[in-house]
């Protein structure tokens, strides 16, 4: 008797088990669904301001960029992402000074670790949020991050001017 | 007679037309021929588009229980989108699988085809759209549709795959066991009914479908016949022939291109077919809701054409089927075999017994509240 | 620990005993076998459990360390160290015999270091080829890619292992099958949908059922240990998080405590705090994922979707937080890089009410469902002795029955101060697997809803030298990770380059039960119990 019992009770519990299953996904059926429609809402679309994206060198109105090309970053770039080139000149006061020819950086193998960014003593760097960064071939994931003909900002206007960002 | 009602909606009427005419101006034959070839042609167009239709439905309302949205690129909705995945599965490279059995790997697909093609071709679709009143049509079709599991067996015999032949020998299991259901359970309904024809079952249903007719018995049949149904389409959750966490794609791991497509068109089809039987069985095929001395209503409900009835009854059999599917984990293949000789087997067996005893009887609801 | 001590001396009298950061005591390599089965099998304190096996080239000789702990007291810790000078060929005795976790371990060790071990069953090489050119870890090794030139032939599998084994007369150096005779054998990946990775079963089968499982890994094998020893610890932190990607903050938590303890660091309180918080939010996020990817082993799609649809949430969070949505890089070695935006109190606890009530749903979906119980109920038991014997923590061994959460028996971060329930089920099978996870979740959310109002102000991240050297000496770190417990060893000569560092993963454990659990089970269930026991790949290859 005791196995019919169980027969019984056990086909009825499995049954109800399965409809408590069936009303989760009819509920679901009339809920608002959550997949966003990208790109068409690029208008709306929120990207937080902290998302690494892309490795910039903020310039100002000057055209000038605060990296002294003192290498710390590269230094400590895990991957050898970033490689600066740089060239010796001399200043007015015919002092010897190191200014930054090329910062190239590879996006391809980077791995947004963020240390050239927090190591660099300068502020020089950062990263920003765009990331919409696919392009077709290889050799475009490296970016020169110095905008042409651009130069170091002098120490003194940096504490007169707010930070170009 | 309101039975002889006939609306200028219905399809049946551009049939008549078309044979008057072609008889008044050819001899027989080949009056027969030309509505053969129509015919024949006409199938295998709704063949395609139907299964076109139950793609994307399918994947708009998997979707819809997803909490996504599913196709929406391709046209408005997405709704060309089966048809660009048609299109694109028409293009695809066939891959020869060099160490597999070339004869039978490359017919296996065709068994599956043609025996859904002919499933397909027996259903009544509505008023006048029959292509062959068989007397014994519930046996034709529970026959031809079986053959496709042949398909099955030789596309994982003939793959030299493993994980095809695990599948194709789930496959076999399942597929033994739940037609049997399937049948019974039809059988059942057989009883009650008197008859094994379709135009003959769908007639009788006019006030009463048989699904209230025999009442617990015809419900419990009814619900049977869904699940082994269900079971016999190799979809979720008795989806352990294809069961892509274990097998990858089961039988048809190794085909691509359109040896894949057939598959595919099957499996899509074969749900149709089910639930259009068992819109017919159950709940009187093409004819619309009637009752018995409301002779306004009843004209009312007559103006929709028949076949809007048969595919509305069909679409709610399909969207329960997809319900259930996408909704259930995967049985394990002794779940599978217990659920049937365990549960639906004895089941259907004191079932049918009990619906002999309704109809000897006369506890049916017709013969307690005297509808015809 | 006095008793052990002398009952270490008692068992082998020529052993040396020092306090360094762990009890280490140093043996021959001919009496570590007995000292090890000694130390398990003493009633007093049992160290029953094998918690790392670390190969080292020492330089003048190639050794192996052993973290030891009793699986009732994680918090007894004992370092046995030994080590043979021969380095043509070098062996020692295995312990695969008293611990079945020794076994995997011993096998990464020949095919890193090339040391061999007298009496492992299958001595083959883990992660790398048998052919492969050269010992990596060694510090002579050769790195010239032409000696390893890439290969695009299709290579036969061999399912045939090589093996030392002691004899009466001496060893015998011989060749076993791994298979019974004529075996009806699947290749389970390496790709295949289930195996959550490039992970490759081999599996004999007979009809459905599961006779045996070959495991073969590495696919994914990066060296990313051989990689660190180039490399300063700050720039190390980036592979943590590459390790068992779903619980990326909490490795890199413990690597951070790892040098700031060797280091002597004071972490801000305020950065314990995002710590916690920060581990626990990974911890759902990775236990949704687990019951998500579960579900769709067992061919529930829908409940993938939702499962993926809560962690979003968390991955936003983080997004907003650290700006990185997997690969975080939240912890830095003294705090964390990122403070926590305004925002953050306030989605945090959007989303613990939000998540309690899909984890109703959840529970409404699929943990009563009749299918998923019969798929589950009784299925892939594993019994609490062999949880501890292969090393199976986290979420899987606490279903054994085994307490073993490392934040209840060795606190850290904030975790002694905030109050939760270890969960532990006893029955050991795949659904018991499944609860706690979904246990687990409300415990980390009632974690959250302490802390989360009381962040205290101040700095997130300590001052460090800018360039991080630790003293001379080896040092350990455990952390309970999401799969379980995650460890780190760091053997430093005081440079700003590890010597040897070492991660312990939780995953390896897992996978080296699953031969045992899934024997005799069908092919069905051992991709659900696979999917119970969620492993991940990249965690076990490194
Ligand atoms: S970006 Fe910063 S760290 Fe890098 S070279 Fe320029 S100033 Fe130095
Ligand atoms: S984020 Fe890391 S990997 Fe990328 S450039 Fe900076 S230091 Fe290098």
């Amino acid at each position: 008797m005791s196995s019919i019992t169980e027969y019984f009770s056990g086909l009825f519990t499995g049954i109800r088990s399965l409809m408590g299953g069936m009303s989760v996904t009819w509920k679901e059926l009339w809920t608002k669904k959550v997949t966003q429609q990208y790109p068409e809402n690029r208008d709306t679309l929120v990207i937080s301001d902290r998302f690494r994206a892309e490795l910039v060198m903020p310039h100002d109105e000057n055209n000038e960029h605060a990296c002294t090309s003192c290498g710390i970053c590269q230094l400590n770039c895990p991957n050898g992402t970033i490689n600066i080139t740089s060239e010796m000149i001399e200043t007015a006061e015919g002092k010897k000074k190191k200014i930054l020819s090329k910062y190239s950086w590879d996006l391809g193998m980077c791995t947004f670790c963020n240390l050239c960014v927090i190591t660099c003593p300068s502020d020089a760097i950062k990263f920003n949020n765009t990331f919409e960064n696919a392009v077709f071939t290889r050799s475009k994931l490296i970016q020169t991050l110095n905008k042409e003909g651009s130069k170091l900002r002098e120490k003194k206007k940096e504490t007169l001017a707010p930070k170009g960002e | 007679m309101l039975l002889n009602y006939s609306h200028p909606l219905e399809i049946s009427n551009l049939t008549t037309w078309l044979d008057t005419t072609l008889r008044s101006s050819m001899p027989e034959f080949w009056v027969l021929f030309i509505e053969f070839a129509l015919v024949i042609v006409a199938l295998l167009t709704a063949y395609a588009v139907i299964a076109l239709i139950l793609i994307y439905a399918e994947r708009k309302i998997t979707a819809f229980f997803q909490a996504r949205y599913g196709p929406n690129r391709v046209g408005k909705w997405g709704l060309l989108q089966s048809l660009a995945d048609m299109i694109k599965i028409l293009l695809k490279e066939i891959v020869k699988i060099t160490r597999s059995d070339r004869f039978l790997f490359f017919a296996a697909p065709f068994f599956m085809i043609v025996a859904s093609m002919a499933t397909f071709g027996a259903i009544p679709f509505g008023k006048g759209l029959l292509a062959v009143d068989f007397n014994i049509g519930v046996l034709y079709v529970t026959a031809v549709s079986s053959v496709g599991i042949i398909g099955v067996l030789l596309a994982g015999w003939s793959s030299n795959n493993k994980y095809s032949m695990i599948g194709a020998m789930r496959s076999g299991a399942q597929f033994v066991s739940y037609e049997l259901s399937a049948g019974f359970a039809l059988m059942t309904i057989v009883v009650l009914a008197g008859t094994m024809q379709f135009s003959e079952l769908i007639e009788g249903q006019r006030y009463c479908w048989n699904i209230f007719n025999g009442h617990i018995s015809s419900i419990i049949a009814f619900v049977i016949y869904l699940i082994s149904g269900h079971a016999e389409t190799n979809r979720g959750p008795f989806d352990l022939p294809e069961a892509e966490s274990e097998l990858t794609a089961g039988y048809h791991t190794e085909y691509s291109g359109l040896q894949f497509g057939f598959y595919y068109l099957a499996e899509y089809l074969n749900m149709f077919i089910i639930a259009s039987i068992a819109t017919t069985v159950f709940l009187g095929g093409f004819l619309p809701i009637q009752v018995q001395g409301w002779d306004a209503f009843n004209g009312i409900m007559d103006f929709i054409p028949s076949y809007v009835w048969f595919f509305a009854k069909t679409a709610v059999l399909i969207f329960l089927s997809l319900w259930v599917r996408w909704s259930f984990p995967r049985l394990r293949i002794d779940q599978l075999l217990n659920l049937e000789w365990k549960y639906l087997l004895p089941i259907n067996l004191v079932n049918i017994v009990v619906m002999v005893i309704l109809v000897l009887t006369g506890l049916t609801l017709k013969d307690l509240f005297g509808i015809i | 620990m006095e008793k052990i001590k002398e009952l270490i001396l008692n068992t082998v009298p020529d052993a040396v005993i020092e306090q360094k950061q762990k009890l280490t005591v140093t043996v021959a390599w001919q009496q570590l076998h007995l000292l090890v089965k000694t130390l398990r099998d003493n009633a007093e304190l049992p160290f029953d459990f094998l918690v790392k096996l670390i190969g080292v080239d020492r330089g003048e000789e190639l050794g192996v360390n052993y973290l030891l702990c009793s699986s009732t007291d994680l918090s007894k810790e004992l370092v046995l160290k030994t080590g043979t000078s021969d380095r043509e060929n070098p062996l020692l005795y295995s312990i695969t015999d008293i611990f079945e976790t020794a076994h995997f371990n011993e096998r990464e060790v020949y095919a890193l270091l090339g040391i061999r071990f007298i009496n492992n069953p299958d001595m083959r090489k883990f992660f790398l080829n048998a052919d492969w050119v050269g010992y990596p870890l060694r510090k002579d090794y050769d790195a010239n890619p032409e000696l390893n030139p890439l290969s695009f032939e299709s290579v036969e599998m061999v399912d045939t292992a090589p093996r030392i084994m002691e004899t009466p007369d001496g060893l015998v150096e011989e060749t076993v099958n791994v298979f019974e005779d004529d075996p009806y054998i699947i290749n389970i990946g390496p790709q295949h949908p289930s195996t959550h990775g490039v992970m490759h079963f081999r599996t004999a089968l007979d009809g459905e059922i599961v006779k045996k499982i070959d495991v073969h890994s590495g696919y994914i094998h990066r060296g990313i240990e051989k990689l660190s020893e180039n490399l300063t610890y700050p720039q190390i932190l980036h592979f943590t998080d590459r390790l068992d990607y779903l619980s990326a903050n909490i490795n890199r938590h413990g690597l951070c405590m790892c040098v700031e303890k060797a280091a002597e660091i004071e972490v801000p309180e305020r950065a314990q705090y995002i710590r916690t918080i920060m581990d626990e939010l990974n911890r759902i996020d990775s236990h949704c994922l687990a019951w998500a990817c579960q579900t769709n082993d067992l061919g529930a799609t829908t409940a993938f979707i939702y499962g993926m649809r809560e962690r979003e949430i968390i991955l936003d969070i983080f997004d907003k937080t650290c700006g990185g949505r997997l690969i975080i890089n939240q912890n830095v070695v003294g705090g964390v890089m990122f403070d926590i935006y305004n925002q953050f109190q306030k989605d945090v606890k959007d989303f613990v009410i939000y998540m309690r009530s899909k984890l109703r749903e959840y529970d409404r979906f699929f943990s009563h469902n009749v299918i998923a119980l019969g798929r589950m109920v009784k299925i892939g038991n594993l019994s609490k002795e062999d949880a501890i014997s292969y090393a199976v923590t986290g979420p899987a061994g606490r279903a054994s029955g085994w307490s073993c959460d490392i934040r209840k028996h060795i606190p850290y971060a904030l975790y002694n101060q905030v109050e939760f329930k270890e969960i532990i089920r006893t029955e050991g099978d795949s659904y018991a697997r499944y609860l706690n996870r979904l246990d687990e979740i409300e415990e980390s959310l009632h974690i959250i809803e302490q802390l989360i109002d009381n962040i205290p102000e101040g700095e997130i991240c300590a001052k460090t030298k800018a360039i991080i050297k630790l003293p001379e000496g080896e040092y350990y770190s455990r952390i309970e990770a999401c799969r379980g417990e995650f460890g780190v060893f760091i053997e430093s000569r005081g440079e700003r380059f590890p010597y040897r560092l070492k991660f312990r993963s939780p995953s390896m454990a897992l996978v080296s039960a699953m031969p045992l659990i899934c024997k005799n089970e069908k092919i069905s269930d051992f991709i659900g119990i696979g999917g119970s026991m969620d492993y991940v790949i990249p965690d076990i290859d490194r």
